[in-house]
């Protein structure tokens, strides 16, 4: 990710948010993912209910991506200390909750007609879940702590030793799974999927990426030049300067 | 009066001992937390309603969910706060960030294994669970005390000094004891179904390893402004 | 060793015994248009500031000056933004101040006791943290006049209490460089020697003090030198105001 190309001080000129050519990118990849869901052909056993998928899927796939992201700009920042990764981290941490909310959303109104409930014990259900609160838990550790630096720090760790038991979460779920009776309920798609609705759901992949990329970028730029605005006041006081001799005298009571 | 260096594992015993000794003054974790988890024991039935069996079927989830849920708390105890002034001493003092992260975890543990003894009586008085295979919750009460208290302390150091600090440490650590809860009613099902709890308990080592490993690397990035 | 009545105070037996030990004379901190910002916003800015081995430098400035930042920064438990510095020979803002920091003592504003421990609880774990024996500890709590409230809680002592144990602590740390903020806020009358004492210790041992105070009349007698922190800098005062 580039930096936006402004950098004169104190004007705070946040530059383009969005960009150009990617917002195009995604809207083109977005159309055509649609069209492709809409005429790939309908599911043998699900029907028109399998077109969740070709959002389903995707949004699932940049919700695992975001969090990847997360993880790689967190050990970079505490690697190298660069703000950027700070704010990429953040952004995608973001972009990554919304995403799994969309998935988790999806997935069940997928699930009430297919497997006739909204939710059910899938390990890869409950490990989406736990994301999902653990990186509202990220998002909430950034949220109360003021100090930029702080911040940084305390949510890069968060970010790496939170990652870090996703796998053991997983396989501890899938595990669990294990013990108890399987699903009764059809398990929605067939293992081996149609080579039209693959394409629809590459083209939708790629398309939600593109998006994923658009906004986690457009939120990485605001904060950085929320930043930029923080830093480069050129006449930002010093601490002691909000300090001046008080008003109250003896004379005045 | 001639100074010597302590080793990390001295000090970490010092800082433990200074925790628990706190501990028994403020009586936080094993008088208020305690009765209080015993307290959500009681009140579960009244929820569920007084179906005998199936409360004996549910009781030892309900305990350890008790345990991870109301443990978290005990690791997040006010008395165990230091504050600004504290922990500049600390380290000037020399205790790195890595043995103030061990001796809290140290305290912790104890305090968790405790609190789990306090729960469990009152667990087997109220539900009536089928205990077949309970020595095997013993290597278990160990396992799950060590696992709670290195992520409850390092819930505790990533959210040291904030206002919010109480409910944002269980936000941050619930979602990750996940396995410990898991492996810990997996060992008594296993037991009860004649299979080997073997993979449950290792399954809790592993988890305990690596939180212990994970803390250990990051605790000197939280030393903060340096 | 100079002679000693029964009746001395026992900081006074402390400091005797201390004298003669022989003093460095290399420089014990250089800061070098150092900046430090908390929370964005900058506190010191551009400061300069030299201390030399044996010397207690007195600091001065209005409220929300960044005096207190200044002790954070000497004691390396702050590291400067921008500019640089050593600290008995570490360079700040690098993993060498961890063998630094052993030798520097901080009495902050606040005192750094655990409220439910006794003075004696509190004063034998900063003891054992360094190795040294409850002798010691009792030895300390006794120097500073709390030898019979030894058994009473930190938190039910009053703020001149706490404040001369948390002297007592400056006692068993043997510091090189003792940082007090505020040092006399809340001590009595009869106590305010004992700060002389404390300081005068480190000074016998070749070390340096820095003594943070918003009253400069507290600081007569004390110091060697007078700076005043104005717009984030360390600006020398030429005599007492």
């Amino acid at each position: 990710m580039t930096a936006p190309p402004t950098a004169s001080p104190g004007a705070a000129s946040i530059g383009p948010v969005f960009g150009r050519r990617l917002p195009i990118a995604a809207g083109v990849a977005g159309v055509v993912g649609l069209i492709a869901a809409m005429v790939s052909p309908p599911d043998f056993v699900q029907g028109e209910l399998v077109r969740l998928m070709y959002i389903h899927v995707p949004a699932a796939w940049t919700a695992y991506l975001s969090f990847a992201v997360t993880l790689g700009a967190s050990i970079g920042w505490l690697w190298r200390r660069r703000p950027g990764l700070d704010r990429m981290a953040a952004a995608s941490a973001e972009v990554g909750v919304f995403f799994t909310g969309l998935a988790i959303a999806l997935g069940s109104i997928w699930g009430k007609p297919t497997w006739g409930v909204w939710w059910t014990w899938d390990a890869r259900l409950v490990t989406t879940a736990l994301l999902f609160f653990v990186y509202l838990g990220y998002l909430a550790l950034r949220r109360a702590i003021p100090d930029p630096l702080v911040r940084a720090r305390r949510s890069a760790v968060f970010g790496v030793a939170a990652f870090a038991q996703v796998p053991l979460v997983h396989f501890s779920v899938l595990w669990w799974r294990t013990l108890h009776q399987p699903p009764t309920v059809l398990r929605p798609g067939d293992p081996s999927i149609d080579h039209t609705m693959l394409a629809a759901l590459l083209l939708n992949l790629v398309a939600f990426t593109l998006l994923w990329a658009l906004l986690v970028r457009a939120r990485a730029r605001i904060a950085a030049a929320q930043d930029r605005i923080d830093e480069a006041e050129p006449t930002r006081p010093l601490a002691g300067d909000a300090v001046s001799a008080p008003r109250l005298e003896a004379s005045d009571v | 009066m001639t100074a010597a260096t302590v080793s990390p594992l001295g000090l970490c015993l010092v800082l433990a001992r200074k925790d628990l000794r706190l501990e028994r003054r403020a009586g936080e974790a094993l008088l208020v937390t305690a009765p209080f988890g015993a307290t959500a024991l009681l009140l579960a039935p009244l929820a569920v309603g007084t179906d005998t069996p199936l409360l004996r079927e549910l009781g030892p989830a309900l305990y350890w969910l008790v345990v991870l849920l109301f443990g978290v708390l005990v690791t997040l105890r006010a008395s165990a706060v230091d504050g600004p002034a504290q922990v500049a001493m600390l380290r000037l003092a020399g205790v790195g960030a890595r043995v103030r992260l061990a001796g809290r975890t140290l305290a912790n543990g104890v305090l968790l294994l405790g609190f789990q003894l306090l729960l469990a009586p009152v667990a087997v008085l109220l539900y009536d669970p089928d205990l077949t295979g309970w020595p095997w919750l013993l290597p278990v009460f160990v396992l799950v005390a060590a696992g709670l208290a290195v992520l409850g302390a390092l819930a505790d150091a990533l959210a040291a000094g904030l206002a919010g600090r109480t409910a944002l440490g269980p936000l941050l650590v619930a979602p990750l004891a996940v396995p410990l809860l898991i492996g810990a009613t997996g060992v008594l099902q296993a037991a009860r179904y004649g299979r080997p709890p073997w993979p449950w308990l290792l399954l809790l080592a592993t988890v305990d390893l690596v939180a212990a490993l994970l803390a250990a690397w990051c605790a000197p990035h939280l030393e903060d402004r340096t | 060793m100079p002679q000693i009545g029964k009746a001395a105070p026992a900081y006074r037996r402390v400091v005797a015994g201390i004298l003669g030990s022989p003093g460095g004379s290399a420089e014990v901190a250089r800061l070098e248009d150092v900046t430090v910002a908390v929370h964005r916003t900058p506190v010191l800015h551009g400061l300069d500031l030299r201390l030399a081995a044996g010397e207690v430098l007195g600091v001065l400035g209005a409220n929300g000056s960044g005096k207190t930042t200044l002790l954070q920064v000497l004691a390396t438990l702050v590291a400067p933004s921008a500019g640089r510095g050593q600290v008995l020979g570490s360079e700040l803002g690098t993993p060498g101040t961890a063998t630094a920091r052993r030798r520097i003592a901080l009495v902050g504003h606040v005192p750094a006791l655990y409220g439910p421990l006794t003075l004696a609880e509190n004063l034998r774990f900063v003891a054992r943290l360094s190795g040294r024996d409850e002798q010691a500890a009792n030895g300390a709590l006794a120097a500073v006049g709390l030898g019979g409230a030894a058994r009473r809680r930190a938190e039910s002592c009053s703020q001149g209490m706490q404040r001369r144990a948390d002297l007592a602590r400056v006692l068993l740390a043997e510091p090189s460089l003792l940082l007090l903020d505020e040092v006399h806020a809340g001590l009595d009358r009869d106590a305010v020697p004992l700060v002389d004492a404390v300081v005068a210790r480190v000074r016998a041992r070749g070390g340096a003090a820095v003594l943070v105070s918003h009253e400069p009349d507290r600081l007569v007698g004390l110091v060697d030198r007078l700076v005043r922190i104005v717009d984030g800098r360390a600006e020398p005062v030429g005599d007492f105001p």
